[in-house]
């Protein structure tokens, strides 16, 4: 066993021994902890539209004034009953009474006539302003009673009403509800750790019964093998929407865990672009739908999991009729109709893709089966910010494949602008009557009648219906009741294993972080200046400033440079597909993006020399509270891996180069060399997994992810630091051991280590106090590039263990072109590496006096 | 010609090759040949789905087993081989071209001049290159363009610094001063003394982050850039593997042992170079 092996393992023995358990904490207290993929932007289902909003939000902390039962009925909620005119104009709603929101303001028809007020005034941000603007008057009767007045007929009130766009809300709190959500559901907002996990409490003023969990945490965990080693870790007690349907298997298999299967809310289309050749031609979108085998791709893209669909339509959604046999799956039909278009083999044709696994694997199963009928499929993969701008609003496409999330959304057929670009004068006359609908039974066959259209005009290439898929471990009950809209029953959901707390244990310790981390960076600091003070002149020292800031500032363009030529829309990112365009615009105008570009910068770089660094697009809170957060996770996590793969590297080195002239020395040496160079070999991802798997799972000797922050005290935190940082050192030490190996050999080599052999000097005493030091000054160069990068180029390493670090961050901001957040990170990094360049100068004047006399540099 | 026949062995050791040199080749001739031959002949389509023949472990017929769509592994391993190469060739050449001028001309102008190199370095080292790769692949679309420009303007700083810091250690060197006594302009000084006298360096500079790219390449097909599919790249085949190989560990092993061998061979094939450059500068002085 060679050295560096043993010391890997002593140190994680030492680490991991006994202190963590995992998932086992035997009086847990009853809180449900939830995976969620993504992190909701905000936390006001009102004017954000994007699904992670509404699954933490809805339901738990609002609630609407009605709710879709397990078949779409409509069922009160904070209306107890309606009443509903006869020419269908005026919907008067009995509220409930008693009901108060979190903060204790009362819920009243006042409150009910404000939310419904600001989801359809002119510079509503609402994604289903629309539906709403429909309504012409929302009037108080009595504090028990409001009517809504409708501009003209609209049958489709109800289902908007129980959307989570239509949320009640309080007219005191409604402004801060992104970030502090005040509403009167059984759960109320408690924290929102950023890019880490969302707390929520039992609501002591809940109306209605009150719900078995004392809190739930949603935990932000994007990655998919994070999601199941979270899961199988015991991390976690659930996960909702679980990202990955291949683990699916494996985890019903496991008595530990229980999976509920279901539709889900996404109708999966290969969206075809109907404005321009060749789909505007009616017979090549026949040809389309009957080369698509959905059977296969339903196996084969999503393993088994998902409904086929025949329009645009969920078999949950209200009035489905199946069309899944309207085009069916046929090769020569499909041939002998492109041949009727004059299609020639080999026409070649663009399929744009969306980051997420539902279209990148249905992506390669469609351009296998299109190739088929000889259409060859050129993919893009792009990201979100760049799919919105190109795909969605540029309709710059030929097909696209996505998942349209919104519940009865057949009415973005009838918008002439929208992306796919379908026009059909009696498809709109159709919509209009389906609202004007005057009884259940009328508004069903218009229903039917819209679904046949959508069928037989072959729009798109109607694929599946998302699968919902939640893993849950068995003694999380109760928790799955689907609905079209959801399928989590978070109020009667119930831990078997779990008691109530008398009292709600604080889980922050005594709070130590900050002093220690302020004090050592005083010294730090206090050290360093110290040592310029020594080595630099005044001068010099204001030189150095003054090059920071310019350096900074020049970094502040590029960054702002670069994504000015991205495409990307930060509102449109943060409002999704379905959001009204006037909702769109009224974000940008109060993001300040309607200002002309140079206009930005000025207002940035200006607000940055005063302290102000900006508010984030997608979060809406200052930027520096977010990079502040983050730097706690991350400056402690480079630093941990500087040290680790320091002394991986240093063992490696010593260990090659301590025999120079034995044949056991030159073996050890090959033997280090090979071990080097295979831990550079490895992406640092796959060291990560490969560690999650092992000494997570299978020994449970460290968590497998997440950070439990530093509140929760320092053993802990190390402790869910230790397998990222070890991740993040083996490569970096692999580098770094075959630069010290070098170097070592270099300086063994020169004269005057035979000269001090030469004078008796022991083999140990010439390795450290001559060997070494001579080769510390490459290793401190190499060690100042590695820190930079180790600092935010963790990006896939936070990814592997759910870590909210700075790597994330910045790769959010990217793919959110939240513009403030990505310049005030990028001007962090570029000032991180620029004090790091000068502190290894220095500390290489200290280590080699010969470069005392020149000038630093 | 009379002279007895020479076997290869002996020409090698007549040579005095190094062995890393020899490996390090070996197996970058033998990833290139792969990629070649997979231009003529392939085993299976790599492209070509079975769904009953989904994720079948290896055997005679699928060497290296099949994949979650059916498609074969080894076929899909060989055809990645290509762009595989390309990335970092073509990514390191670009930064070597703008780097080592770059770092030359730091050495040799005023301080000014050297500030100002070295923090635009460290501006573009700071930003992590995966991010610099997303917004590179917004705005040019994603593809190997986006890979290889994001790959090469990260490793700029990498050959900007080493060819400045080599170039001023030769610098201190009598012959450098006796070259300028000669009258030899700044260029001309590098070009035809610095240059040739750090090349050792660069060289294996260059084969180490060729290797660093190979591995950034993976990382960057990981999140769906560099190479689109349906043509392979070893990176996105580790990537779609990540949840599967619980189950079906052979997904791994054919593009995590390309990947590995890619990158010794290339650091052995530095090594290599670097003791047979060392080897002859010590014959020729002795």
């Amino acid at each position: 066993m060679s050295l560096g092996l043993r010391f890997i393992i002593l140190l994680i023995v030492a680490l991991g021994a006994g202190v963590h358990a995992p998932g086992k904490a035997a009086a847990r207290d009853n809180v449900a902890r939830l995976g969620i993929q993504l992190e909701p932007p905000g936390l006001d289902p009102t004017i954000g539209a994007a699904a992670a909003i509404r699954e933490v939000t809805f339901h738990t902390i609002f609630e609407g004034l009605v709710r879709q039962g397990p078949k779409g009925e409509i069922l009160p909620w904070l209306a107890t009953d309606w009443r509903i005119s006869p020419d269908g104009l005026s919907y008067i709603f009995n509220l409930r009474p008693g009901v108060r929101f979190h903060d204790g303001a009362p819920f009243d028809a006042d409150a009910v006539k404000f939310s419904l007020d600001r989801a359809r005034a002119a510079n509503s941000k609402n994604a289903q302003r629309q539906a709403f603007s429909l309504i012409d008057d929302v009037r108080v009767i009595d504090p028990g009673q409001v009517e809504i007045i409708l501009k003209r007929r609209f049958s489709g009130l109800l289902a908007v009403l129980s959307y989570g766009d239509a949320a009640m809300v309080a007219p005191l709190s409604a402004e801060a509800n992104n970030t502090k959500p005040v509403g009167t559901g059984p759960f109320q907002f408690d924290s929102w750790r950023r890019g880490d996990s969302i707390h929520l409490d039992r609501a002591p003023l809940y109306w209605g019964p009150m719900p078995h969990l004392a809190g739930i945490t949603f935990k932000v965990i994007g990655d998919s093998q994070a999601a199941y080693a979270a899961i199988e870790s015991g991390e976690i007690d659930g996960f909702p929407a679980f990202p990955a349907p291949e683990l699916v298997e494996r985890l019903v298999k496991d008595p530990r865990f229980v999976v509920h299967t279901g539709p889900g809310q996404g109708k999966t289309i290969l969206a075809l672009n109907n404005a321009k050749a060749p789909f505007d031609n009616l017979t090549v979108r026949q040809a389309f739908s009957h080369a698509i085998n959905r059977t296969a791709l339903i196996e084969g893209a999503m393993f088994g999991f998902g409904a086929p669909i025949g329009s645009h339509y969920g078999p949950l959604d209200e009035g489905y009729i199946d069309l899944t046999g309207t085009y069916p799956f046929d090769l020569p039909q499909a041939k002998a109709l492109l041949a009727k278009a004059g299609i020639q083999p080999g026409l070649s044709l663009r399929l744009a893709l969306p980051p997420t696994t539902y279209a990148r694997r249905s992506g390669e199963m469609i351009a296998a089966q299109l190739a088929a009928i000889g259409i060859k499929v050129r993919i893009e993969q792009l990201e979100w910010a760049v799919w919105l701008d190109q795909v969605f609003t540029r309709h710059d496409f030929d097909m696209t494949i996505v998942a349209h999330v919104e519940p009865l959304d057949y009415e973005i057929y009838g918008r002439s602008t929208y992306y796919f670009g379908y026009q059909n004068a009696h498809y709109r006359d159709l919509l209009a009557a389906v609202d004007q609908a005057v009884d259940s039974t009328t508004r069903r066959v218009g229903l039917a009648e819209i679904q046949q259209v959508l069928a037989r005009d072959a729009v798109n290439v109607y694929l599946f219906q998302l699968p919902s898929l939640g893993v849950f471990r068995a003694n999380l009950k109760d928790i799955w009741h689907p609905t079209p809209l959801r399928s989590l029953d978070l109020d009667r959901a119930r831990l078997d294993d779990a008691m109530d707390r008398p009292e709600q244990a604080q889980t922050s310790g005594p709070k130590v972080t900050w002093p220690v981390g302020t004090l050592a960076l005083g010294l730090v600091l206090a050290g360093l200046i110290f040592i310029a003070r020594r080595q630099l002149s005044p001068r010099q020292i204001v030189d150095r400033l003054g090059i920071l800031a310019l350096t900074m500032l020049g970094a502040s363009i590029a960054i702002f440079l670069l994504v000015q030529i991205a495409p990307g829309d930060p509102a449109r990112q943060i409002l999704g597909m379905g959001a009204d365009i006037q909702a769109v615009d009224a974000l940008r105008r109060e993001m300040g993006l309607d200002q002309p570009a140079w206009h930005r910068a000025i207002t940035w770089i200006a607000g940055m020399m005063q302290g102000d660094f900006g508010i984030s697009y997608a979060y809406r809170v200052p930027v520096i509270d977010l990079v502040i957060e983050r730097i706690g996770l991350s400056g402690p996590l480079a630093l941990m891996a500087m040290v680790l793969s320091l002394g991986f590297a240093l063992i490696l080195a010593l260990a090659a180069s301590a025999w120079p002239d034995h044949l056991r020395g030159r073996i050890i040496d090959r033997l280090v060399h090979l071990i080097s160079l295979i831990m550079v070999a490895i992406p640092n991802f796959y060291v990560g997994m490969i560690l999650v798997l092992v000494l997570a799972l299978q020994f449970g000797l460290v968590p497998a992810g997440g950070f439990p922050g530093w509140d929760a005290g320092m053993i802990p935190a190390m402790q869910a630091l230790f397998l990222p940082a070890l991740a993040l050192a083996i490569p970096q030490a692999g580098l770094l051991a075959r630069i010290l190996r070098e170097e070592l050999r270099r300086v063994n080599a020169s004269d005057f280590i035979r000269t001090a052999r030469a004078k008796g000097l022991t083999r140990y005493r010439i390795m450290f106090s001559h060997a070494l030091p001579n080769a510390g000054l490459t290793v401190l160069t190499i060690l100042g590039l590695q820190f930079s990068y180790l600092l935010a180029g963790t990006i896939l390493i936070e990814n592997v263990f759910a870590l909210p670090g700075l790597g994330r961050l910045a790769f959010q901001a990217v793919g959110q072109r939240d513009l403030p957040l990505l310049q005030s990170l990028s001007a962090l990094l570029v000032f991180a590496v620029v004090v790091i360049s000068f502190i290894i100068d220095l500390l290489a004047r200290v280590i080699d006096p010969r470069l005392q006399s020149r000038q630093i540099t | 010609m009379t002279a007895p026949a020479i076997t290869p062995g002996e020409m090698i050791r007549a040579a005095a090759l190094p062995h890393a040199l020899i490996i390090g080749a070996c197996l970058l001739g033998a990833i290139i040949i792969i990629a070649l031959i997979s231009l003529v002949w392939q085993p299976f389509d790599p492209n070509g789905m079975d769904l009953g023949a989904r994720l079948i472990r290896p055997d005679l017929i699928h060497l290296f087993g099949t994949d979650s769509y059916g498609r074969d592994v080894l076929a899909q391993t060989m055809a990645a081989a290509r762009p595989a190469l390309f990335v970092p060739l073509a990514s390191i050449g670009l930064a070597m071209i703008i780097g080592v001028p770059m770092g030359l001309w730091a050495a040799l102008s005023g301080p000014w001049a050297d500030h100002g190199l070295m923090r635009l370095s460290d501006v573009i080292f700071a930003f992590p290159a995966l991010l610099t790769a997303m917004l590179l692949a917004a705005s040019l679309g994603p593809g190997m363009l986006g890979a290889i420009l994001a790959i090469g303007l990260f490793n700029i700083p990498v050959f900007a610094r080493v060819a400045r810091s080599a170039a001023r250690r030769e610098m201190q060197l009598d012959y450098v001063a006796a070259a300028r006594a000669l009258g030899l302009g700044r260029w001309g000084l590098a070009i035809s003394h610095l240059l040739p006298n750090i090349a050792d360096g660069l060289i294996v500079q260059a084969a180490i982050q060729a290797s660093l790219a190979l591995v950034a390449d993976v990382g960057l097909a990981y999140i769906g850039l560099g190479v689109q599919p349906p043509h392979p790249s070893w990176g996105r085949m580790l990537a779609d593997a990540q949840t599967l190989y619980l189950d079906a560990p052979w997904l791994v092993l054919a593009p995590g042992g390309a990947v590995l061998i890619g990158v010794l061979a290339l650091t052995l094939l530095a090594d290599g170079i670097r003791q047979y450059l060392s080897d002859t500068h010590q014959g020729v002085r002795k």
